[in-house]
C-alpha cells in the first residue's frame, strides 16, 4: 500500500500556516491537477477546510516529492512549513482517513460538515480521474465507516454551540419552529447569533426591539438581507423581520413564542408580571425565554410560572459541556470501530498482497499437470474419450487438493504481513522463476492459455467486488489534455 | 387448541419482546432499539388481529361480548392507536406504557379459551356492536390523552430542571404531546357520545324509561358530562402541564367506576340465563 498523506490541520499548525496552504473550492481541480502531475503520483485528492488542508496521494514508487509540489504550488518556504506538517504512510493513512471523515480529528469532534467536505473533494479528484483503483475502495471505505460511526454511536446527536443547544432546546418545546414568532431584544452578538439560528430552522417572524431604535432597525436590515438570501438559495421560507419600539415591549413578546435576550440593561427587562400576563393572553401555550445577557435580562422569578422555560448563558453552556463530555464518550466507542475497520481495511490490502503469488503456483502447478498429460498422450492412446475424461478430472483434482495448503499459507502469510514465509513459499514452488516466464508470453496467449482455477476465481470475485475497474471510475473526459497521465504515461518513477 | 390461541400466544410473546425492548429506546439517547421495536409490534398486531377474527368466527358472531374478547378487543385498539400516534408524529415513548398493559391485557385470553356463557339474543344486534365498538374506542382515546398529559409533565418537569440528556432524552417535544393529547380527546368525543346513545337507545328498547335510574347509566351520563366539561376547559383555557393530568385522571377513573358499574346494574347484564 504505498498510500502517503501528507498536510496540516488546526492541532498541529495555527491558523497563519493553514491559511497560506488553504485552497479555495474553485481551485481545488486546478490544485489536484498539478498535484497528479507530481511524478510517481498514481492517484491524489486534496482535502482543504478551514480546519485543514491535506494532499492524499497513492505513489507507485513511494518516492513523490509532496514537499516540492506544496514549494511550487503554493510558493511557500517549505523548511519553515515542516515543524508543522505530518506525513502518515500505508495503515497509518487508513487510519487517518476513516479518523478525519467520521469527525473524529475535527475541532468539534463530531460535528457533520466534515463528511460532505470529504465528500466534495472527493467528486472533485474523481472527476478529473485522481481516484482510480487504489483510492476509490479506500474512499467508499472511509464513506462507509463514517455513516457505521454515526449509526452506532450518539457522536453527532447532541449540540456543542450555545447557538445550536438554543435551537434543540426550542425544538423540544415546540417540535418543528416553522412559523413560530421569535423576538430579539438587544444587539448582543450571541443573541443575533442564536435568534439567526432559529431563523434558519423555519422561524416565521422576528421581531427585534432595541433601547436606541437606529440601532433596531439597523438589526432588521441585516436580518431582512439574511432572510432574502436564504429564500433564495431554499433554505428556507423567509421570514419577516419587523423591528418594534420599546415601549409596545411587552405587547409584542406574548405574542412571542421564543424571546431571545442579549441587553447591557444593569435590571431585569422581564419579569414575572410580565410572564404572568404573556401567558394569560397566550393561553397557557408555551414560551422559551434564551437569555444571553450578564447581568440577566430575566427575572429569575419567571421560570416559577407554569409553561415558561428559562435558559440564562450558564445553562446553555451546561447543555453544550454536557453533550460535549457525552461526545468524548461516545468517541471511545467510535474510536473502536475505526480501529475494527482500519484493521479489516488493511488485512484485506494484505491478502490482496498475495494474489500474485497463489496466481503464479497455480499456473505453475496447472502447467505441471498439462506438460504431464502432454508427456502420457502417446501411452494414453488406447483410452476412450469417457476414460480421458476421467484421467483429467482425477489429475485436476490431485492439482486442486496439492495447492489447498500452501494457497492458505499464503493467505495466512499475506494477511499477518509476514514478508519471510511468503518468500520461502515462493521459493521452495519457484514462483519467481515462473512469474519472470510468464511475463515474457504475450499477454494475449498467456490468457488464452490460463485455466481459471476454483480458488483463483474466487479470489479474483472478491477483488473485483472490492476494486472497481479503473476504467469504470475514470471520467468520460479524463484522455483529455488536461488530465493527469495514465499510469503507463508516467515517467521518472523508477528507483 | 383453538388455533385462535395459539396466534394470541405468538402475538403475546411479541408484545412480551417488544415491551422489554421499547425501555432501553425510550430510556437511553440510542435509537437502534427503534428498528427491532417496530417490526415487533407490527408482526405482533398482525398475529393480534387474526386471533380475534378467529376468536369471533368460532363464537358466530362479531359483537365482543365475552371478557376475554372485549380484554382483547380493547388490546387490539390500544396497538392501533399506538402504531398510528408513532407513525404519524414518531413518538415512541408511548410503547413504554401501552405495550405493557396490551400484554397483561392479553395474558389471561391467551391462557385458555373463554366459557363464560353470553345472551344468544343480543349478539346479532347491530345496535350493540356499535355501542360496544365506539365505547371501546373512546376508552383506549381517553387512555391515550392520559398517558399524553403524564409524559407531557415529564417533558415539562426535565425543561425546567434543564436535565436535557439522559433518561427520556427521547420523549417528544411538548407541542407534539400536547396536540395527541387534545386529538385524541376530540376524537374520542364523538365516539363515546354516539356509543352511549346506541346504548340509551337499546336500553330504551329493551327495559324501558326505567333504565335512567340505572347506577352504570347514571354514572356513564355523569362520566360524558366530565368529559365535555374537560375538553371545553382545556380548548378555552389551554389548560396543560399538572392540571390537566388531574383532569384527565379523573375522567378516566369515572371511566374506570363506569366499568365496575356492571356489577350493580340491572339493565346492563348480558350473561346467558
Amino acid at each position: 500500500m504505498n498510500l502517503v498523506l501528507i498536510g496540516v490541520n488546526h492541532k498541529s499548525a495555527p491558523l497563519e500556516v493553514r491559511e497560506r496552504l488553504a485552497i479555495p473550492a474553485a481551485r481545488l481541480e486546478d490544485a489536484t491537477l498539478s498535484l497528479l502531475s507530481v511524478p510517481c503520483v498514481r492517484e491524489g485528492m486534496i482535502l482543504s477546510t478551514c480546519n485543514r488542508v491535506e494532499f492524499l496521494t497513492y505513489q507507485e514508487p513511494a518516492q513523490a516529492d509532496l514537499l516540492e509540489f506544496i514549494r511550487n504550488y503554493f510558493a511557500v518556504d517549505t523548511e519553515a512549513l515542516r515543524p508543522y506538517l505530518y506525513e502518515y504512510r500505508a495503515s497509518e493513512v487508513v487510519r487517518h482517513l476513516f479518523r478525519v471523515a467520521s469527525s473524529l480529528d475535527s475541532l468539534v469532534v463530531g460535528e457533520p460538515q466534515i463528511l460532505g467536505q470529504v465528500k466534495g473533494s472527493y467528486t472533485v479528484a474523481r472527476s478529473i480521474g485522481g481516484v482510480n483503483s487504489t483510492l476509490e475502495p479506500l474512499m467508499q471505505r472511509a464513506f462507509t465507516v463514517a455513516r457505521k460511526v454515526r449509526n452506532r454511536t450518539s457522536i453527532g446527536v447532541s449540540s456543542v454551540s450555545i447557538a445550536s443547544v438554543a435551537v434543540d432546546l426550542a425544538r423540544k418545546i415546540f417540535g418543528s419552529l416553522q412559523g413560530k414568532t421569535v423576538l430579539l431584544m438587544g444587539a448582543g452578538k450571541m443573541g443575533e447569533l442564536a435568534a439567526r439560528s432559529l431563523m434558519h430552522q423555519g422561524a416565521g417572524k422576528i421581531y427585534l426591539c432595541n433601547r436606541t431604535d437606529e440601532r433596531a432597525a439597523e438589526l432588521t436590515e441585516k436580518f431582512s438581507s439574511c432572510s432574502h438570501a436564504a429564500s433564495q438559495s431554499g433554505a428556507s421560507p423567509s421570514p419577516v423581520a419587523q423591528a418594534i419600539p420599546y415601549a409596545s415591549l411587552h405587547e409584542v413578546a406574548a405574542t412571542a413564542d421564543i424571546i431571545v435576550s442579549s441587553t447591557g440593561s444593569e435590571k431585569p427587562i422581564f419579569l414575572r408580571q410580565h410572564a404572568e400576563i404573556y401567558m394569560h393572553r397566550r393561553k397557557q401555550r408555551p414560551m422559551f425565554f434564551i437569555d444571553i445577557a450578564v447581568p440577566r435580562d430575566v427575572d429569575p422569578e419567571i421560570d416559577r410560572v407554569e409553561g415558561i422555560f428559562v435558559y440564562n448563558i450558564d445553562d446553555l453552556q451546561t447543555v453544550a459541556i454536557s453533550n460535549l463530555s457525552n461526545r468524548a464518550k461516545e468517541a471511545l466507542d467510535a474510536e473502536a470501530i475505526v480501529r475494527d475497520e482500519v484493521e479489516r481495511y488493511t488485512r484485506r490490502m494484505h491478502s490482496l498482497d498475495g494474489v500474485p503469488s497463489i496466481v503464479a503456483l497455480q499456473e505453475s502447478l496447472e502447467e505441471v499437470r498439462q506438460n504431464e498429460l502432454r508427456r502420457m498422450a502417446s501411452r494414453l492412446s488406447h483410452l476412450s474419450s469417457e476414460q480421458m475424461r476421467a484421467v483429467e478430472q482425477m489429475t485436476r483434482s490431485l492439482v486442486h487438493k496439492l495447492q489447498h495448503a500452501p494457497i492458505q499459507a499464503i493467505k495466512r502469510a499475506a494477511q499477518e504481513g509476514d514478508r519471510e514465509t511468503l518468500a520461502v513459499i515462493q521459493s521452495v514452488f519457484d514462483l519467481e522463476h515462473h512469474a519472470k516466464e510468464t511475463e515474457n508470453v504475450p499477454a494475449a496467449e498467456n490468457i488464452q492459455n490460463a485455466s481459471p482455477p476454483t480458488a483463483m476465481a474466487a479470489e479474483r470475485n472478491n477483488e473485483s467486488a472490492f476494486v472497481p475497474a479503473p476504467d469504470a471510475t475514470r471520467p468520460a473526459g479524463s484522455g483529455s489534455k488536461s488530465a493527469p497521465k495514465s499510469i503507463s504515461e508516467k515517467e521518472d518513477c523508477l528507483p | 387448541m383453538a388455533m385462535y390461541l395459539i396466534w394470541l400466544r405468538v402475538a403475546l410473546v411479541l408484545y412480551g419482546v417488544s415491551s422489554l425492548t421499547v425501555i432501553p429506546d425510550v430510556l437511553t439517547s440510542h435509537d437502534r432499539w427503534r428498528k427491532f421495536v417496530q417490526p415487533v409490534c407490527v408482526s405482533a398486531f398482525y398475529f393480534h388481529l387474526v386471533a380475534l377474527v378467529e376468536m369471533m368466527r368460532l363464537t358466530h358472531h362479531w359483537v365482543p361480548a365475552s371478557l376475554h374478547e372485549v380484554e382483547t378487543s380493547f388490546a387490539l385498539l390500544l396497538t392501533i392507536t399506538f402504531l398510528a400516534i408513532y407513525w404519524r408524529y414518531r413518538a415512541i415513548s408511548f410503547g413504554m406504557f401501552v405495550l405493557p398493559v396490551i400484554f397483561l391485557l392479553l395474558l389471561v385470553p391467551a391462557a385458555h379459551p373463554d366459557h363464560a356463557p353470553v345472551s344468544n339474543q343480543w349478539m346479532h344486534n347491530g345496535w350493540i356492536l356499535l355501542h360496544i365498538a365506539l365505547l371501546l374506542v373512546a376508552y383506549t382515546l381517553l387512555l391515550f390523552s392520559l398517558l399524553s398529559s403524564l409524559l407531557y409533565l415529564i417533558q415539562e418537569r426535565r425543561l425546567k430542571n434543564k436535565q436535557i440528556g439522559g433518561i427520556f432524552s427521547h420523549l417528544p417535544p411538548l407541542d407534539t404531546i400536547d396536540q395527541i393529547a387534545f386529538r385524541t380527546l376530540v376524537i374520542g368525543l364523538p365516539c363515546m357520545t354516539l356509543g352511549l346513545l346506541a346504548g340509551s337507545l337499546i336500553a330504551q328498547e329493551s327495559v324501558g324509561a326505567a333504565y335512567f335510574l340505572d347506577p352504570k347509566v347514571l354514572l356513564s351520563i355523569g362520566m360524558w358530562v366530565l368529559y365535555v366539561s374537560m375538553l371545553y376547559v382545556r380548548r378555552h383555557t389551554g389548560l396543560r402541564g399538572k392540571r390537566a393530568v388531574y383532569l384527565s385522571s379523573l375522567v378516566f377513573l369515572m371511566a374506570l367506576t363506569v366499568w365496575v358499574a356492571n356489577q350493580f346494574s340491572t339493565v346492563h347484564r348480558f350473561a346467558a340465563p
